[in-house]
């Protein structure tokens, strides 16, 4: 019983989290927030990746000299390491763009910034219907 | 056993709970601070889960540099969100999350069970790996076997990723630089 329970427990939370992180890049006007928002996202499916290589009753994937050992699956390991250097490579790309956008429009709000972008466009069409 | 999935559910619920408190913070510096213990409880969470490598990556790339990579940014940016209301947008944004939510936990009941030593995943290449990397290659560590040696062009093409984005945030912010200085010269040299 305890064991269906937990067996899938893991799942639903990471689920749960990645609902979370996509709600916050939806829903939250602050641009920074979005990138917490996808890191959150991407911890979760990391997790998920890593709870799929586990085994119970296994060790970490370092060889031993006990032959009957059982190794939990290197493979998902692999993947995530990979993923999680990208996933931070990325983060610096994001937060890199926003301090440019703040630089260029005073704001990193997603309505003021399409604010600014209106009174900007409004104004160049005026311009060109005096002319 | 027991205590080893008890453990688990404890600091997944725990991620949980940070992750909650993410959602309604307004003050910067404590989202980017609970997103560095989100990260490092996940660390916890790996090495719970028998993934070493990935636990000390995350803790010190996911935990250590991102949050460093934050408060650098933070320090040229406003450090207090705007106040939102709860809104038409976020009552669509958490009708969807819920629908996607609810499709997910439903489909978990087809997923394999955590930790069954014959679910899919565990049938194929792993043996292979495991064998190779102690007779072909001879390092103790699988991991860092298939990381360099049978997924190496893998490797390879995420060095070619990272050096594309310092490029790109190089380039983003160097150009800002120099404008401010080209514009502080002009200034110095109108004033004359």
């Amino acid at each position: 019983m305890i064991n269906e329970i937990f067996g899938v427990w893991n799942y639903w939370i990471v689920f749960t989290l990645m609902m979370i992180g996509l709600y916050i890049v939806i829903s939250k006007k602050s641009l920074l927030k979005k990138v917490v928002g996808l890191a959150i996202f991407q911890t979760s499916v990391f997790l998920l990746y890593i709870t799929f290589g586990k085994i119970a009753g296994g060790t970490a994937p370092i060889i031993t000299n006990n032959s009957e050992e059982i190794y939990s699956n290197p493979l998902p390991h692999v993947l995530i390491l990979t993923a999680i250097v990208v996933g931070v490579a990325t983060t610096a790309l994001g937060l890199a763009l926003i301090v440019r956008i703040n630089k260029a429009y005073g704001s990193i709000n997603e309505d003021e910034i399409s604010a600014v972008d209106l009174v900007d466009y409004h104004e160049k069409f005026s311009e060109k219907k005096n002319k | 056993m027991i205590t080893e999935i008890i453990i688990n559910a404890f600091l997944v619920s725990f991620m949980l709970v940070i992750a909650l408190f993410i959602v309604n913070t307004r003050k910067v510096i404590f989202t980017i601070l609970l997103a560095g213990t989100y990260s490092l409880v996940a660390a916890l969470m790996f090495v719970s889960l028998d993934a070493v490598d990935v636990a000390f990556t995350e803790a010190s790339v996911g935990a250590g540099i991102s949050t460093i990579l934050f408060l650098a940014a933070l320090s040229f940016l406003p450090k207090e969100e705007v106040q939102e209301s709860f809104n038409k947008n976020n009552i669509f944004a958490l009708s969807i999350c819920l629908l996607i939510g609810g499709l997910l936990i439903w489909a978990s009941y087809d997923l394999p069970m955590v930790g069954n030593e014959n679910n899919p995943v565990h049938q194929h290449l792993v043996s292979d790996f495991i064998e190779g990397s102690k007779n072909h290659i001879g390092i103790p560590n699988v991991v860092t076997a298939i990381l360099a040696s049978y997924r190496g062009y893998d490797t390879f093409g995420e060095t070619i990723v990272i050096y594309t984005a310092g490029l790109a945030v190089f380039i983003l912010l160097y150009n800002r630089t120099l404008k401010e200085t080209n514009k502080s010269v002009k200034n110095e040299i109108s004033k004359k």
